[in-house]
C-alpha cells in the first residue's frame, strides 16, 4: 500500500486565493449565513444554557459509547432494522455494496451524507456496476461536474449560476437558464425519475436515540424523506458518535443545529425513522438497515483532550465565521471536512503524517469555539494537534532554531534589550529602504505585512511613563 | 473477532469519565397564545396559515383549494377528515385514499390531505405521524400539503412534545416546517425542490 500524499494546505490555499469569484461567492455566501445565524440564535434566550447542555450529554455519550451502541443496536433490532459494524471504511463499503447486491439493486439514490463522502462510498458502488444518484441539489450537481463538496452544508457553495446553467444543460439536454427556479425544476424532473425507479436509498444519520433506536435525519429539501420513503431498502450509514442517549435529547440538538448551520428556527423535514415499514402501512422502505462505522473513531473517542472533536453535530457554524475559511474555501483543507472542524478532526482520521499542516490554518481567533453549539474548544484542540506536531518532530528546522534564539534571548533582560535595538534596527532600515525582507525571515512575512518599526522598547516606554507619574 | 465486537472492545478501553448524563431540561412555562404563536412562525417559514372556526373549516378549505385549481386531492384516512371529503367532493374535487395510490399517482394528485398530531409554536413546525392509512408521501409527493390542525394540539416547544414520550413511536415520525427549500444555487432561495413547494395549514378551533 502506498503512503498516501500530504495534504499541502499552503499550496492549496495559494490556488483558491488567485481565484477572486471563488473568494467572492464564498464571501457572500458566509456573510449571509453568518446574519441569519444571529438573528435565529439571538432570539433564544437561554441559548448559553443549551449549549452547556448538548455539550454535557456529548461528553456523557462519548465515555459510554460501548453501551449507548449497544443500546441503539437492541432498540433498531426491535424495531425490526438490522444493524451491521464496519471497522473502517473498507469494510463499511463492502458492506454497503453487499446489501445492494443481494437485493438486485442497481438504481441507487442517496441523500447527502458527508460519512459516505469520508468512506468514498459512489465510487465502490459504481465500480460494482450500481447507478447512484446523488440527490441533495447542491452533491446532484458536484456529481455531475466531478466535483467535491466546498462546504458541510452548502456544498456547491463555490460554483456560478452560469456555470451550474452550462452543466445541466450538457447533461440533461435542456436550454441554459439562467434563473435559480427554473435550473432548480430541471433538476428536480430528472431527480423525481431517479427517485420513482430506485432500488435502494442512502441516508446519513444526524442523530440516533438508543433508546428508541429513531434514525434522525435533518435537512430542507425534501430528498431525505423521498429516499426514505421510496425504494424498497433504505440504509443509513452514521459514524459511531452519533448516538444520544434519550428522544428527549432531540429537543435541545434541533433547537441548535438547524439555528446554527442554516439560520432557520426548524429545517423543513426532520425524519424520525424507527423500524422499516409495518404491517398495513403504505409506503417506507421493507427493509432498514444501519451500518455503524468506526473509522478512527473509537482511538479519537480513548484520547482524553481530543475526544471533545467527535461532540461535533456538522453544523458548519465554524466555517462559517472561520477569516481562513471564507478566503480559502473548503477544498483546501483536502477532506470532506473543512473549517476549523475539519483541521481538527482530518489530522485525527487521517494522521498528523498526512494532514499535520491543517491544524496551522488558523489564526487561532476563537471564532469558532464561539460560535460552536455544542460548545467544542476548537481553539485548544488545534493548539493541542499544534503541540504534538511540533512534539513529534514536525517542526521546520528554521522554527526549531528560531524557538531556541528566541528562548535564549527571553531568559536574560540584557539580551533582551540588546536583541530588541539590534530588531528596531533591521526594521528602520528594511521600511526605511523598502528593501526585500532576507531569508528566513522571508518565510513568515511572504503572506504578512511587515509590522512598522516602534519608536522605542515597551519597557523604555514603560519607564519613561512611570517617571512622569511618580515625578522627578 | 467480530467487528462489532472489536469495535466494542475498543470502546470500553476508555477510562471513565466523570461527565454525568444532565436530566431531562423541563419544558418552558406556557408562551402566551400558542396559537397566534405558531401562525406566525409557520408564516415565518413560508406556510400559509388559516384558522377557521370548527363549523367552517371544510366549506373554508374546498373553497380555497377550487380557487388554487386543485382537481385531485389524495387524503389520509383521519376522522379528524372527515367532514372535509364531502365539501370537497361537493365542489368538484376528485378525492382518492392516500394509502390506496401508488407513487406515480401520488405524484400526479394536486394535492395532499393530512392531519397533524402535533404542532410545535415556536418553530412553526407540523408533527406527522405516519402509518396505516397515512402514508408518508401523501404530505410529500403532491406540489400542494393540505394540514389540518385542531388547535388544542398546538404545544409552545419541542422540549414540550418530547417530554411526554409516546409509549411506541411510528415507524416514520415527520416534523415539517414550511415548504421543500434549496439554496443551492448561489444562496438564491427556491421552494419546491423535491417536496411540495406550498404548505397550508387549517387551524380548527
Amino acid at each position: 500500500m502506498t503512503r498516501p500524499a500530504p495534504i499541502d494546505f499552503v499550496r492549496n490555499a495559494e490556488a483558491a486565493l488567485a481565484n477572486p469569484a471563488l473568494h467572492a461567492s464564498v464571501r457572500r455566501a458566509m456573510v449571509r449565513f453568518r446574519e441569519l445565524q444571529r438573528a435565529v440564535i439571538g432570539e433564544v434566550p437561554d441559548w448559553q444554557d443549551l449549549r452547556e447542555y448538548a455539550h454535557r450529554v456529548k461528553m456523557h455519550t462519548l465515555a459510554h459509547l460501548d453501551r449507548y451502541l449497544e443500546q441503539l443496536e437492541a432498540a433498531v433490532t426491535a424495531a425490526g432494522g438490522r444493524v451491521h459494524w464496519a471497522r473502517d471504511a473498507g469494510e463499511a463499503r463492502r458492506i454497503i455494496v453487499d446489501l445492494v447486491r443481494s437485493h438486485g439493486g442497481r438504481a441507487v439514490v442517496k441523500s447527502k451524507s458527508m460519512t459516505s463522502e469520508e468512506i468514498e462510498l459512489n465510487e465502490a458502488l459504481q465500480t460494482a456496476g450500481c447507478r447512484v444518484v446523488e440527490t441533495d441539489l447542491g452533491e446532484y450537481l458536484l456529481q455531475l461536474a466531478g466535483d467535491r463538496p466546498a462546504h458541510l452544508i452548502a456544498p456547491a457553495v463555490h460554483r456560478s449560476r452560469d456555470d451550474i446553467a452550462r452543466l445541466l444543460a450538457r447533461h440533461l439536454g435542456v436550454p441554459v437558464y439562467d434563473d435559480p427556479r427554473d435550473l432548480t425544476q430541471v433538476a428536480r424532473e430528472a431527480l423525481r425519475r431517479a427517485f420513482l425507479g430506485a432500488e435502494v436509498g442512502i441516508t446519513g444519520v444526524n442523530f440516533a436515540v438508543a433508546e428508541t433506536g429513531t434514525l434522525v435525519i435533518v435537512e430542507n429539501e425534501g430528498n431525505a424523506r423521498l429516499t426514505t420513503t421510496l425504494p424498497p431498502v433504505h440504509i443509513a450509514l452514521m459514524g459511531l458518535e452519533k448516538v444520544v442517549p434519550r428522544l428527549a435529547d432531540l429537543a435541545v440538538f434541533l433547537t441548535l443545529l438547524p439555528r446554527a448551520a442554516t439560520g432557520q428556527r426548524m429545517s423543513s423535514y426532520v425524519s424520525l425513522v424507527t423500524g422499516p415499514r409495518r404491517a398495513g402501512e403504505a409506503d417506507g422502505p421493507d427493509q432498514l438497515h444501519l451500518v455503524i462505522l468506526d473509522n478512527g473513531r473509537s482511538s479519537i473517542a480513548a484520547d482524553p483532550v481530543m475526544a471533545e472533536a467527535l461532540a461535533c453535530i456538522r453544523c458548519g457554524a465554524c466555517l462559517d465565521v472561520c477569516p481562513v475559511f471564507e478566503r480559502t474555501a473548503g477544498h483546501a483543507y483536502g477532506s470532506v471536512y473543512s473549517g476549523p472542524i475539519g483541521a481538527v478532526i482530518t489530522p485525527l482520521l487521517r494522521g498528523l503524517d498526512v494532514a499535520g499542516r491543517l491544524p496551522f490554518a488558523s489564526s487561532l481567533c476563537g471564532a469558532c469555539g464561539e460560535i460552536c453549539p455544542v460548545r467544542i474548544d476548537l481553539p485548544r484542540l488545534l493548539l493541542e494537534l499544534r503541540a504534538r506536531v511540533v512534539g513529534g518532530g514536525g517542526a521546520r528546522l528554521t522554527e526549531r532554531a528560531f524557538v531556541r534564539g528566541w528562548t535564549a534571548v527571553m531568559a536574560h533582560p540584557s539580551r533582551l534589550r540588546v536583541a530588541g535595538r539590534l530588531a528596531r534596527w533591521v526594521l528602520r532600515v528594511l521600511w526605511r529602504g523598502r528593501l526585500p525582507v532576507p531569508f528566513p525571515l522571508s518565510a513568515w512575512t511572504r503572506v504578512r505585512d511587515l509590522p512598522p518599526p516602534p519608536p522605542a522598547a515597551f519597557r523604555d516606554l514603560w519607564n519613561t511613563s512611570r517617571r512622569k507619574e511618580t515625578g522627578p | 473477532m467480530s467487528a462489532r465486537d472489536e469495535i466494542l472492545a475498543r470502546l470500553r478501553a476508555r477510562a471513565p469519565s466523570e461527565v454525568l448524563l444532565p436530566p431531562v431540561r423541563p419544558p418552558a412555562g406556557p408562551a402566551g397564545d400558542v396559537v397566534d404563536l405558531f401562525a406566525r412562525r409557520a408564516r415565518d417559514a413560508g406556510a400559509e396559515v388559516v384558522v377557521v372556526p370548527a363549523s367552517a373549516w371544510p366549506a373554508r378549505l374546498a373553497e380555497n383549494l377550487v380557487g388554487r385549481g386543485v382537481r385531485m386531492a389524495a387524503v389520509w384516512d383521519d376522522p379528524v377528515l372527515s367532514p372535509a371529503v364531502a365539501s370537497l367532493q361537493e365542489a368538484g374535487v376528485a378525492v382518492v385514499h392516500a394509502a390506496g395510490q401508488t407513487p406515480q399517482q401520488l405524484d400526479a394528485c394536486d394535492a395532499g390531505l393530512t392531519t397533524a398530531d402535533a404542532a410545535v409554536a415556536v418553530s412553526g413546525t407540523l408533527v406527522l405521524s405516519c402509518g396505516p392509512g397515512r402514508p408518508r408521501a401523501a404530505s410529500l409527493l403532491p406540489a400542494l400539503h393540505v394540514a389540518v390542525l385542531p388547535a388544542g394540539r398546538i404545544v409552545a416547544t419541542l422540549d414540550e412534545l418530547l417530554a411526554a414520550r409516546p409509549a411506541s413511536l411510528p415507524s416514520a415520525l415527520t416534523l415539517v416546517t414550511g415548504p421543500s427549500r434549496t439554496a443551492d444555487i448561489e444562496l438564491v432561495p427556491v421552494r419546491g425542490v423535491h417536496g411540495p413547494t406550498d404548505v397550508m395549514v387549517v387551524v380548527v378551533g
